[in-house]
């Protein structure tokens, strides 16, 4: 059988458990969910998305559970709803589930072919919406369940002031650094010229007009995109700081009036291009900053609006939406199938089942006995239940997540950046260079004049163009190569702490297993007789074992004969029980067949699939998660590079040994929370250790904000991929191989491009100390350390390509 | 020869500021906001989408004349 695209999300699957539909031979889907959604698309006319879609892959439509109402709620209105200047409700979303373009395109169309949506917007870049809709013709319950109907979700987020500044002060930089570019681009093509007429020569007043053109450039430069760096100088001094933006405003500034100077009339020659490159190239790496900050906030957001701000509490038997801060320690809490437990308490009156997986990572639902905790943050996977409630909201695990996780992002640990700490010294180093010039010239020549020129031209000729060069050429290079690979370096500074690396700590399900179960052995006889049957009980219930059965049966078995069960009880978090004919059949786990005294002896490690007829075991089936291709690999490329490596996991010891032992890993812990999970983490670093830790799941989050790079499997949570630095697309395990062989080599490559331009420097500068700066060594300098340094960074490949 | 010279500088240093007060004024309008959105621009520009466009421009003209005469009548009923 070969591997088949689904039509809709365009994943590849085995073509035997594919849905086809007679009537239209062409198409196949992986899931109903997916074939929901083609239909829904094709009636609505916007079949367009899968042209709009490319190449790029979406995962299957997320099947929501929990009811829309409660966005109706007073409560939910008073926190979240606006009313816009003409009389309409606006409210701000985290969209969930957008993979590209096309899932926008998609959202926006269906939202504005919807009565009553006035307006809605979707940004790309951090998936948060705006809607604008009339209350008199559409609730917002009914535009939440549009966006699900196609497959996607929606969460309320606050628009918090932070946020609000933050987009204010990116726009700000953008501004200012699209005006610099711009600039400085017409600027270095008047410079051809400019420098061309120094070999072939150039008139006097013909060189006068091109460094007019030169200053009606650099004067926005200077004083429109620089103002920042005048206003970080002004409050540097005031604190009584040198900082960075002293400097270049300084080192600028002086370079500009120098050049005025020699416009009218004054000797000497003209740097407008010098004072528009130093601001362009600082104010690209300060936009940088900026975005990041901004990244950190729209993290943050999106972690906020995945918690919920209600729950149901009961009081005397009746039942209360009530905020989560007034839930006190002792009240009755119901929860829903498919919400989310909001505070921590024990389980009264029944058994359940809990999706923990947002805890331990594991994705088989837990069961719950009576008196049994429930953590806040996991989804109640079976019937409605009710817990009491042990611990307020502030005190529960899930708000303890939420705040360690906004106090570690908003404290991001800044990595030592090499090149920005050379940079730092080489400018007071030149400064100081430039005022000794200026008095050991006054001193020994009496004019004022040319001392001053000198001493400028010290800064001018070590301008710092290769050296701001030699760390973003060679990260670029670095980064697009690695993107090549599939893997996505959200920072260029990453790159440093990488190849730094010396522990890397792996999480087990979804990074070294694929977090998926196969039947790995059966017991008994599969005759033909109860096949049917078993297909039947296996496709009653969408517990990832059962899907495990079904899913090994329709690949084993052709045309299997389909058959009606009668009585189907579900046993919560056990398995099934039905009739076939007059014949009882169960299925199910070994707690199950005791409870229904079904007697048998079965001993194994592995997650275990009984089916019993007519009171007797007749087939089990051993389950297991399969481990990820490559992994072995990984481990002794890691070793062989003198790499630690750890895995951590919120499973048991038993499974983790068992795992560990089957990669040859020596390391390991176990039964980790996610709190647990970030504190060895931290206590790794505290040890000295640079810590590189790759998850994929809620659980890993916190952990990942942690690390000194945080890498996440393309396929991770939404949250898990918000806190990474490094994302493999992917998904395979030899990009972590490639992004040490990558950042590690282009680390080499940076060194050696600082250590040229700082030769570079020590050869001119002595030269400019004493005077003989000529325009045409100022033009050399300018241009040829600069290639030297871009082509130093182009061999970075060179090694791939052998 | 430098007359000449004069002529291009202006004429290139207008036409050039003269883009970016446009650059400025889209930015400004919030067409740069989004960077990712903004980068397959170019997905979503058939005439089909333009037209999606204009018909979303006056559905929101119509619902806004709606919501302004729903207004008025209701100061009318008050008074």
């Amino acid at each position: 059988m070969s591997n088949i695209k689904c039509t809709h999300c365009q994943l590849e699957f085995d073509e035997s458990v594919m849905i086809t539909e007679e009537n239209n031979p062409d198409v196949y889907f992986c899931c109903n969910g997916c074939q929901g959604v083609y239909h829904l698309l094709k009636e609505d006319g916007l079949d367009s998305f899968y042209e709009k879609i490319g190449n790029s892959k979406i995962a299957p439509p997320l099947q929501i559970e929990s009811d829309s109402s409660s966005f109706d709620m007073e409560s939910f209105k008073q926190r979240y709803i606006k009313t816009t200047a003409d009389g309409f409700s606006s409210v701000d979303l985290v969209i969930e589930g957008i993979h590209c373009a096309a899932c926008i395109w998609l959202n926006e169309k269906v939202l504005a072919n919807t009565e009553g949506i006035v307006d809605a917007t979707i940004n790309f870049t951090n998936n948060k919406a705006k809607i604008i809709w009339d209350e008199d013709t559409i609730a917002l319950s009914k535009v939440i369940d549009t966006i699900r109907n196609i497959g996607y979700n929606a969460y309320p987020y606050d628009r918090t002031q932070e946020d609000i500044k933050a987009t204010k002060n990116k726009k700000d930089y953008f501004m200012r650094m699209a005006i610099a570019v711009f600039a400085s681009m017409n600027i270095m093509m008047i410079d051809v010229a400019k420098y061309a007429g120094f070999f072939t020569g150039m008139k006097e007043e013909t060189l006068h007009l091109v460094h007019i053109a030169e200053f009606i450039f650099a004067t926005p430069v200077l004083f429109y995109s620089g103002w920042i760096f005048f206003k970080g100088a002004y409050y540097g001094l005031k604190n009584r700081i040198v900082n960075m933006d002293l400097l270049v405003s300084a080192g600028a500034t002086l370079t500009y009036i120098y050049s005025l100077y020699v416009l009218f009339g004054g000797r000497g020659h003209s740097y407008f291009d010098s004072v528009a490159m130093i601001i362009t190239f600082v104010l690209v790496g300060k936009y940088l900053e900026v975005i990041g900050k901004k990244n950190a906030i729209d993290t943050m957001d999106k972690i906020r609006s995945q918690v919920p701000h209600e729950a149901t509490i009961v009081e005397d038997g009746v039942k209360k939406v009530v905020p989560l801060d007034v839930i006190n320690v002792g009240d009755i809490i119901e929860v829903k199938r498919g919400e989310k437990a909001t505070v921590d308490g024990i389980l009264i009156g029944s058994t359940a089942t809990f999706d923990e997986s947002s805890l331990s990572g594991e994705s088989l639902p837990v069961e719950k006995r009576e008196g049994d905790t429930i953590y806040s943050g996991t989804i109640n996977s079976g019937k409605v239940i009710r817990y009491t409630a042990t611990k307020n909201y502030a005190n529960s695990t899930l708000s303890n997540i939420v705040n360690l996780l906004e106090d570690s992002l908003a404290s991001k640990p800044q990595i030592e950046d090499t090149t920005n700490e050379l940079s730092k010294y080489f400018s007071i180093t030149i400064l100081l260079l430039s005022i000794v010039t200026f008095a050991g010239w006054y001193w020994y020549g009496g004019d004022f004049e040319e001392a001053l020129i000198v001493a400028i031209s010290v800064i001018v000729i070590a301008c710092p163009c290769a050296l701001a060069l030699a760390t973003p050429i060679a990260s670029l290079i670095g980064i697009s190569w690695a993107a090549e690979k599939g893997l996505l370096f959200k920072e260029a500074k990453f790159i440093e702490t990488f190849s730094k690396a010396d522990t890397v700590v792996l999480d087990k399900t979804g990074t070294i297993t694929e977090g998926k179960l196969d039947v790995k052995k059966v017991t008994g006889e599969i005759n033909a007789d109860i096949l049917p049957a078993l297909y039947a009980l296996s496709d009653g219930s969408t517990h990832p074992v059962s899907l495990a059965i079904k899913k090994y049966l329709e690949k084993n078995f052709d045309s299997i004969e389909t058959v009606e069960l009668t009585n189907v009880e579900q046993i919560e978090g056990k398995g099934l029980k039905a009739y076939y004919g007059d014949r009882m059949i169960v299925a199910g786990n070994s707690r199950l067949m005791d409870e229904l005294n079904i007697y048998f002896s079965f001993d194994t490690v592995y997650t275990v699939y009984h089916f019993a007829l007519d009171d007797k075991v007749i087939l089990s089936f051993e389950l297991d998660d399969n481990l990820k291709d490559g992994i072995k690999k990984l481990i002794t490329y890691l070793s062989d590079i003198n790499v630690n490596v750890i895995m951590a996991t919120g499973d048991n010891d038993k499974v983790a040994s068992r795992v560990a032992k089957s990669i040859d890993l020596k390391e390991y812990r176990a039964e980790l929370s996610p709190i647990d999970k970030a504190n060895y983490v931290k206590s790794l670093k505290d040890e000295g250790k640079k810590v590189v830790m790759v998850g994929d799941g809620i659980n890993d989050a916190l952990a990942l904000s942690h690390a000194d790079v945080a890498i996440a499997m393309g396929s991770g949570a939404d949250v898990a991929l918000a806190v990474s630095d490094v994302v493999i697309l992917n998904n395979s395990l030899k990009a972590i191989e490639d992004s040490f062989v990558i950042s590690r080599r282009t680390f080499k490559f940076i060194k050696q491009n600082l250590a040229l331009s700082l030769v570079y420097n020590v050869i001119t500068i002595p030269i400019a100390m004493a005077g003989y700066v000529i325009p045409l060594v100022a033009a050399l300098s300018m241009s040829l350390s600069s290639l030297l340094v871009v082509g130093n960074s182009m061999r970075i490949k060179i090694k791939d390509k052998n | 020869m430098n007359s000449i010279l004069i002529l291009e500088l202006s004429v290139g240093i207008i036409v050039s500021f003269t883009l970016l007060g446009i650059f400025i004024w889209a930015a400004k309008g919030g067409q740069f906001d989004d960077s990712k959105k903004m980068m397959d621009g170019l997905l979503f520009d058939s005439e089909e989408d333009l037209q999606a466009a204009y018909e979303k421009e006056q559905k929101i003209k119509a619902m806004k004349e709606k919501k302004e005469q729903s207004k008025k009548e209701e100061e009318v009923t008050v008074k």
